[in-house]
């Protein structure tokens, strides 16, 4: 009987104590899902000090697909991933130039919701901060 | 002389005769079924009855023990301090904030039963389907560009198994022969069984588990039915990044299994 009793105490607190724990891919999976299969409208971009407003006008968008393709209004096709690497979330674009060249652009993600995206491009120069809406 | 010999013997063969019809009376109650199963061997069923009388030995203090099921209506609200939260993640604040208690619902069992004859008490299993009004403590905002937004998104809907200990205080109120009003007040442990999404997950390891403070009133209508409502105080029983406040209102009805079945 005391060999059930322990048992069952053993059982018990070994289904407390294993718990779901986030994973190395939860916050990109979770990223991902709020980034993909939308259009995201370029509200503003910030280089330095300058702000320059798109809001009311015909303007940059991009999309990336739940399928890791990514188009945009300058008709650029490529791939995307979203990645942590040393602790910042980023996003590596990888896409042909009309000239059929491959260039690989990567943005710092500052934020993603389900309404709103703020990237930095990461440039040799000053960053370019870029503020999307998906409406 | 002779007559009391006559008597007893008519009284012996009397008494033979009941018992034979008795006997043949209660082998005609069991069926073929029945008296197969009473020749074989049950280890489950006697380690059962084993277990149940050494349970009774050892708690012999413990009296009445009686089964109830019950049901509850619940009104459920959780706190949430995401300041430990880093993900470059954005929800908007009026979009996920409801400060206000959202409805829910329990069922489950319990035992009431008394100690020393004099420490009542009750001991209950329940399954919890929560939906609760969240509470964000924390917003931020990116002005002009972001209104007001939180960095972590809590599941608001689980199901949790719950187990609680409450302490029942007899208060001497109107006739205690037929209606009996309790002050109650014990701990209780919530343990998460639904998928726990990855929005949750994110930064808030370890918050399965909540330990509450139960406090209540009971009213016992004559040992038919219990009416009762609880206001339970709970927080993450493990650290966590997260840390969140629970708190929970029932109100319920329990009733005696044996009244049901």
């Amino acid at each position: 009987m005391k060999r059930i009793y322990t048992i069952l105490v053993a059982v018990i607190t070994l289904t407390i104590i294993s718990c779901n724990k986030e994973t190395a891919t939860t916050q990109t999976e979770v990223m991902n899902s709020l980034l993909t299969n939308k259009n995201w409208y370029l509200d503003y971009s910030i280089t330095g000090t300058s702000t320059k407003s798109y809001v009311g006008q015909s303007t940059y968008f991009v999309t990336y697909l739940k399928d890791g393709s990514t188009k945009d209004s300058d008709g650029l096709m490529g791939t995307y991933t979203v990645e942590l690497i040393n602790n910042q979330s980023q996003i590596h674009v990888q896409v042909k130039t009309a000239n059929g060249n491959p260039l690989e652009v990567v943005y710092n993600i500052i934020s993603v919701g389900e309404t709103k995206l703020i990237l930095s491009k990461v440039t040799t120069s000053t960053p370019i901060a870029l503020y999307f809406t998906n409406k | 002389m002779r007559a009391s010999r006559l008597l007893s013997n008519k009284f012996i063969l009397l008494i033979t005769i009941a018992s034979f019809v008795f006997s043949s009376l209660n082998a005609q109650d069991l069926t073929t079924k029945q008296l197969d199963s009473a020749f074989l061997a049950h280890p489950f069923k006697d380690r059962v009855e084993a277990f149940k009388k050494s349970l009774a030995k050892k708690f012999v203090n413990f009296q009445g023990n009686d089964l109830s099921l019950f049901g509850a209506l619940s009104f459920n609200q959780q706190t949430i301090n995401d300041k430990a939260v880093t993900t470059p993640i954005n929800y908007l604040y009026d979009a996920l904030n409801t400060n206000s208690f959202k409805a829910g619902y329990t069922g489950g069992f319990r035992i009431d039963g008394i100690y020393n004859e004099k420490h009542r008490y009750s001991l209950s299993l329940a399954v919890n389907r929560v939906n609760a009004g969240s509470k964000y403590t924390n917003k931020y905002t990116l002005s002009p560009f972001i209104e007001d937004f939180t960095h972590y998104k809590a599941d608001n809907q689980f199901t949790t198994l719950s187990i609680a200990a409450h302490y029942k205080k007899l208060l001497p109120i109107n006739d205690m022969r037929k209606y009996k009003f309790y002050a109650v007040f014990g701990p209780s442990i919530d343990y998460k069984i639904s998928q726990i999404s990855k929005e949750h997950l994110i930064n808030g390891v370890n918050n399965k588990v909540f330990i509450n403070g139960d406090l209540g009133a009971e009213f016992d209508n004559k040992g038919y039915y219990i009416l009762y409502a609880h206001y339970k105080l709970g927080a993450h029983l493990f650290k966590s990044n997260v840390p969140m406040q629970f708190n929970r209102f029932e109100i319920g009805m329990s009733i005696k299994a044996k009244d049901l079945f």
